[in-house]
């Protein structure tokens, strides 16, 4: 009984990370019809800054988190103006811009490498290597105060969309792009914007990442399969979805790693998006995917 | 009478394709409703787009108040008191009826403005009133179009564009478009309308404007246009044979 | 109606445009190309007659292969508009099929390629049964899960030495002369795999992937049986690069999942299409010279893998946003193309 809350409560734990990752992800999908294929590496890029932040004036991970964000934001706005504006305006998926971004993450997946080489590294904070015990309950410092983190980002997320104008002008653009111009909200800005959030959420999320897993730049790729079956299982924009999915298939995962070895618990992730393609194409909590 | 819109030769069309407006003109006085009547494709969806901003304009030019227009974005039309309501109603189908009138207040600023417009609309409406907390996207059509159209009184603009405000709709649902708009007109708005039924469109207009081919054929007080024989050709199909 | 206009001007200027039309169409494909070409690429290893030039062999060798893989490719992406970005599993698929029946029975891959690739087309048909059942994002996403999953797999599967691979025997043959079966080998693929390209572009088939293309509802209330025209082309285009593969593998002497199964090689497949135009036939050749030679060119100056990829990645980035129809594309486009360059 105590092994199976043990792997629930780590699997909610890496769930939330999960679902931090995936959340820029989402939210550029449904504001843009743009998916990021170079999300991934962009989550690598924000670990990269905190572990040099750690490494350099060892200042925490977590406390570095913004920094991370905030430097992810700028790149995020750069790379809209420079890669992306021309393309979001019309606001429609196309292959073009799936493209565009593996191209970009190959770009960036080269940059890391050149620049940092391709070997693990991993943040060690002093609780990295730390537990706590609750009873017979055993929880990793670094995967509590990670989950915990990105549960507290995702929920000032949620309510940043549900009570904030600006949350209002992305939610009404992700629902209806030409609406939300009749109703004078600027879809352009609000795009740039997203996309600068969408990014700087992956920033934060690599800073958690960056003291719970061993990272290399050529890692993202694995993470690209991982974060888009979350997506699509999610059923394409809908950040719930997205969470609940990363949530219900981490728990998955943890029990198929416990029981039947970690090679094995990524797989999860891609049977479910196999499985759901063939049982449910649009998604868990989808309606329907427009066609471009 | 000054004229508060005022549409000069524009041409547009979509993307790179043919242009859909030739050079069409027309005024809009103030205080009446305008409809605009013509066979598919004459352009009458097109020209509302065009002056809100939705599609840009190749040549031409468009003055609200003597002040040029086109080449604004969409955003910036509406803060200067041109609404459109579009056939697809522009509804934010998994926001709530309340969200959805919050939303067509976008552009203002002051809360306790816009909770007063939206709680004095929700008065006015009792069906939406009822409706407050479900989602846009589960009401009915003609609820939908009434939501659509409420919306616009959060902003009080000066000209409301309605596109097709009866299109998939029951017939005594229509009248009550119809009624709204009479309504929308009576606090002052200056209503520009598109009907493919032309007939009820002018019954329910004050001045009446015939597109043809992307260009303005005629125009006249409605009940005049109503009556003109040239209406009929018009619908018989008989001129724009003769134009191909 | 302008009046002053003369009419037997305009008539005998339609029937000059008209017989120039004709002119074009009589002309027909430049064949003696294409010859040309064969003969030269097939009488190019008489260089080691005079000389080493094994690197040149090479070089022609690998831009033969991606030739196959790129046009292979295009059958599917080009064509039908699916963009897959796990293709080379396909590749990894004949490679091992026919790397372990060399292993195990000493057969040549030269002789089993053919079944590899069809192997290779049987696995295709099935997953695009199920993954080209979405059309959009949800597609390319199920390719790169696709890829993952064979990684994975692969790196596990101890029968096939796992993660190591394993080693393939070596011809007896002298240095000078090792490369000349795989070269003509590639020759072969190529060959037939642009052969069948422009076949298929020029069927019904190949019209109906471009319906599909274009707009799947509409092709489908046409009356063509899209899911299984999609999986069909997805067979197809899993089919040679299978081949390929198959070939591959023996040429380096060894099968390992990190040297099939790595993005870059999708990566490659995709850019040569795009660079060359997505979608023609002879562009996924022009692409993948270029694209060749611009790595052979990077790494020879660079050296660094790593900025490598960046290179990639940046001159892909640059061809989508000012080049999205690529070479052939763009010059068809603008009735630049060379005669000798259009086969579409």
């Amino acid at each position: 009984m105590i092994d199976i809350l043990q792997v629930l409560v780590l699997g909610l734990a890496l769930g939330g990370v999960y679902a931090l990752m995936a959340s820029g992800l989402t939210l550029i999908f449904g504001v843009m019809r743009i998916v990021n294929l170079a999300h991934p590496i962009m989550i690598l890029t924000g670990a990269f800054v905190s572990y040099w932040l750690f490494t350099l004036y060892g200042i925490d991970p977590i406390l570095s988190m913004p920094v991370a964000a905030l430097v992810l934001f700028v790149i995020g706005l750069v790379l809209y103006k420079l890669v992306f504006a021309r393309e979001a305006a019309s606001a429609k998926y196309s292959e073009m811009t799936v493209l565009l971004t593996f191209a970009l993450a190959m770009s960036f997946d080269g940059l890391l490498g050149a620049l940092f080489s391709n070997t693990q590294r991993v943040t060690t904070p002093s609780y990295g290597t730390q537990a706590i015990f609750l009873g017979d309950l055993f929880i990793p410092t670094a995967q509590l105060y990670a989950g915990i983190a990105s549960f507290v980002i995702i929920g000032g997320l949620m309510l940043f969309l549900r009570y904030t104008r600006f949350g209002y002008a992305i939610r009404a653009t992700t629902q209806n792009r030409a609406a939300a111009q009749l109703m004078g909200v600027n879809v352009e800005f609000v795009s740039l914007v997203t996309f600068g959030i969408g990014l700087a959420l992956a920033g934060a999320a690599g800073s958690l990442v960056s003291f719970i897993f061993s990272f290399f730049p050529a890692k993202h790729w694995e993470w690209i399969a991982i974060l888009m079956s979350l997506v699509v299982l999610g059923g394409m924009g809908k950040l719930m979805g997205t969470i609940v999915a990363a949530l219900l298939l981490s728990v998955i995962a943890a029990f198929v790693g416990t029981y039947a070895g970690s090679t094995w618990s990524t797989m999860t992730f891609f049977l479910a998006l196999f499985v759901m393609l063939l049982v449910r194409p649009q998604g868990l909590f989808g309606d329907r995917i427009e066609e471009a | 009478m000054p004229e508060l819109l005022e549409v000069s030769d524009v041409v547009a069309g979509y993307g790179r394709g043919p242009a859909i407006l030739n050079g069409i003109s027309l005024t809009v006085r103030p205080g009446q409703v305008q409809c605009i009547i013509g066979p598919n494709g004459a352009g009458k969806s097109t020209l509302m787009k065009a002056i809100a901003g939705l599609l840009p304009v190749r040549s031409g030019e468009i003055r609200f108040g003597g002040e040029r227009i086109d080449g604004l974005r969409p955003d910036q039309i509406l803060r200067k008191g041109i609404c459109f309501v579009p056939q697809e109603r522009a509804l934010f189908p998994k926001m709530t009826v309340r969200e959805n009138l919050r939303m067509g207040g976008y552009t203002l600023r002051d809360e306790a403005l816009l909770e007063r417009r939206t709680e004095a609309v929700l008065e006015q409406f009792p069906i939406l009133r009822e409706r407050a907390h479900q989602h846009a996207g589960t009401m009915s059509g003609g609820q939908q179009q009434m939501l659509a159209m409420a919306r616009t009184l959060i902003v009080e603009p000066q000209i409301v564009m309605l596109d097709e405000p009866s299109l998939g709709l029951a017939p005594q649902i229509v009248q009550q478009m119809f009624e709204i708009m009479h309504m929308l007109r009576n606090r002052g708005m200056t209503i520009l309308l598109v009907e493919q039924n032309a007939i009820a469109g002018l019954k329910h207009s004050d001045w009446g404007t015939v597109l043809d081919l992307g260009r303005t054929l005629f125009e006249g007080p409605a009940p005049e246009v109503l009556v003109d024989p040239r209406i009929q050709e018009l619908y018989l199909g008989r001129s724009a044979a003769a134009a191909a | 109606m302008s009046t002053n206009l003369d009419v037997g001007n305009v008539l005998d200027a339609r029937r000059q445009h008209d017989s120039s039309l004709a002119r074009e169409k009589r002309a027909g494909r430049p064949l003696y190309v294409p010859i040309v070409l064969l003969l030269v690429l097939a009488a190019l290893p008489a260089l080691q007659l005079i000389g080493g030039y094994n690197y040149v062999l090479h070089l022609a060798l690998y831009t033969m292969m991606y030739v196959a893989m790129a046009s292979s490719w295009n059958i599917l992406g080009g064509y039908t508009g699916y963009v897959s970005l796990g293709h080379n599993v396909f590749f990894c698929i004949g490679g091992y099929f026919s790397g372990m029946l060399l292993a195990y029975f000493g057969v040549s891959t030269i002789l089993t390629a053919p079944f590899a690739g069809l192997a290779a087309a049987v696995i295709g048909f099935g997953i695009g049964l199920v993954t080209l059942r979405m059309r959009g994002p949800t597609f390319i996403i199920s390719s790169i899960a696709l890829l993952m999953v064979a990684r994975i797999l692969f790196d596990n599967w101890h029968f096939v030495g796992g993660a190591n691979g394993i080693t393939l025997p070596q011809l007896s043959l002298d240095a000078r002369w090792m490369k000349i079966p795989y070269y003509y080998a590639f020759l072969v693929i190529a060959a037939v795999t642009v052969y069948t390209s422009y076949r298929i572009k020029h069927s019904k088939f190949g019209l109906g992937l471009r319906a599909i293309s274009q707009d799947e509802v509409k092709a489908e209330s046409a009356g063509i049986d899209t899911r299984f025209y999609k999986a069909f082309a997805f067979a197809i285009s899993a089919f040679f690069v299978g081949m390929a593969g198959a070939v591959w593998g023996e040429y380096l002497t060894y099968i390992r999942p990190n040297i099939y199964l790595v993005i870059l090689v999708a990566a490659n497949m995709v850019l040569m299409c795009i660079l060359g135009g997505k979608g023609t036939v002879a562009g996924p050749i022009v692409g993948t010279v270029l694209l060749v030679l611009f790595n052979e060119f990077f790494v020879a100056t660079m050296g660094a893998s790593e900025l490598n990829i960046m290179g990639t990645g940046i001159i892909m980035m640059l061809a989508l946003l000012y080049f999205p129809n690529g070479i052939v594309g763009t010059l068809a486009q603008k009735r630049r193309l060379p005669r000798f360059l259009d086969w579409d």
